[in-house]
């Protein structure tokens, strides 16, 4: 069975080339708009990894992965960062948080499926 | 000190106050402008190369298929250039995902851009409403209190805008960025 990424950026256009990159490889991909929305969906079913973005309004990816954490059917849910921050400080909040991997954009489509590979398989 | 040279050291304080926090807020905006001139450029140069790329390696596929209709037998090189075509088209899609990523990026270096104009606005009418009360008559100690107070707002607002606008794109061009597995 197709394993599903919950893919989650403010952006429309980021997340339709995520989708399309995913779903090329074989994944199902569910969208989310802003970290709030990634929250909801994660909790209505549970997913195999979560890519999320930092910067997005209502909430951020950080708050995201710690609020995921709580959650029992997150507490070992890969979760990867997929943003624009490359900072080491932000990495290592990140990684604080409870983030698995940090992806700083641009994407290589190609790239990106060898990390999920790696990731969830 | 004189109240004269009081009144006068305020009125050049906040003079000056304007004038570098206006500066620094512009400098960073016209920064911002100037990062979105190099990824936009950057984009279309690559995006174009994307896309003529795709439409030549289709172009070729299709004369290779319409040798094939014609009735000619495909030799294994024919066969290995029809399937060496599916990946170069894969991969010049790639790069063209990677190059359409610039909307992410610009956008936010927009929405800063508005964000630190805006709050440019504010600063320029905080100034406007601490001096639009100031009567020909008011005496030099109430002036001096008055310019006291816009120059500390004035700061106050400027540093609360450098804190709200942390920059988050620091990408000068459209290359993959790294990726690191914790």
């Amino acid at each position: 069975m197709a394993k599903t990424i919950l893919a989650v950026d403010d952006s429309s256009s980021l997340r339709q080339m995520v989708a399309f990159s995913l779903k090329a490889a074989g994944y199902n991909v569910v969208e989310a708009v802003d970290g709030q929305d990634g929250l909801d969906k994660a909790k209505l079913q549970n997913v195999d990894l979560v890519l999320t973005d930092q910067n997005m309004p209502k909430m951020d990816g950080l708050t995201l992965i710690k609020t995921l954490r709580t959650l029992p059917g997150y507490a070992k849910t890969p979760i990867l960062m997929l943003t624009t921050e490359s900072s080491d400080e932000m990495k290592s909040k990140g990684r604080a948080a409870g983030a698995n991997g940090w992806l700083v954009k641009p994407f290589d489509p190609q790239r990106l499926i060898e990390v999920v590979k790696k990731v969830i398989g | 000190m004189t109240r004269k040279k009081i009144l006068g050291s305020h009125v050049k304080r906040l003079m000056s106050g304007v004038s570098v926090h206006g500066r620094r807020h512009l400098t960073e905006v016209e920064t911002d402008l100037l990062q979105t001139e190099l990824l936009l450029e950057e984009a279309i140069d690559k995006l174009s190369a994307s896309f003529m790329a795709i439409h030549g390696t289709v172009a070729a596929r299709q004369a290779a298929i319409d040798s094939l209709l014609d009735g000619a037998a495909p030799t294994l090189e024919q066969r290995e250039l029809l399937s060496g075509m599916s990946r170069e088209i894969g991969e010049h899609v790639n790069a063209a995902i990677t190059s359409m990523q610039f909307q992410d990026m610009t956008a936010q270096l927009i929405e800063r851009t508005l964000r630190r104009v805006a709050g440019l606005r504010d600063f320029l009418g905080t100034l406007s409403e601490h001096g639009a009360d100031i009567a020909p008559e008011t005496d030099s100690d109430e002036i001096v209190d008055r310019l006291g107070k816009v120059s500390m707002a004035l700061a106050v607002q400027s540093l609360e805008l450098r804190s709200l606008l942390r920059r988050s794109v620091e990408q000068r061009h459209l290359e993959s960025g790294d990726v690191e597995l914790f």
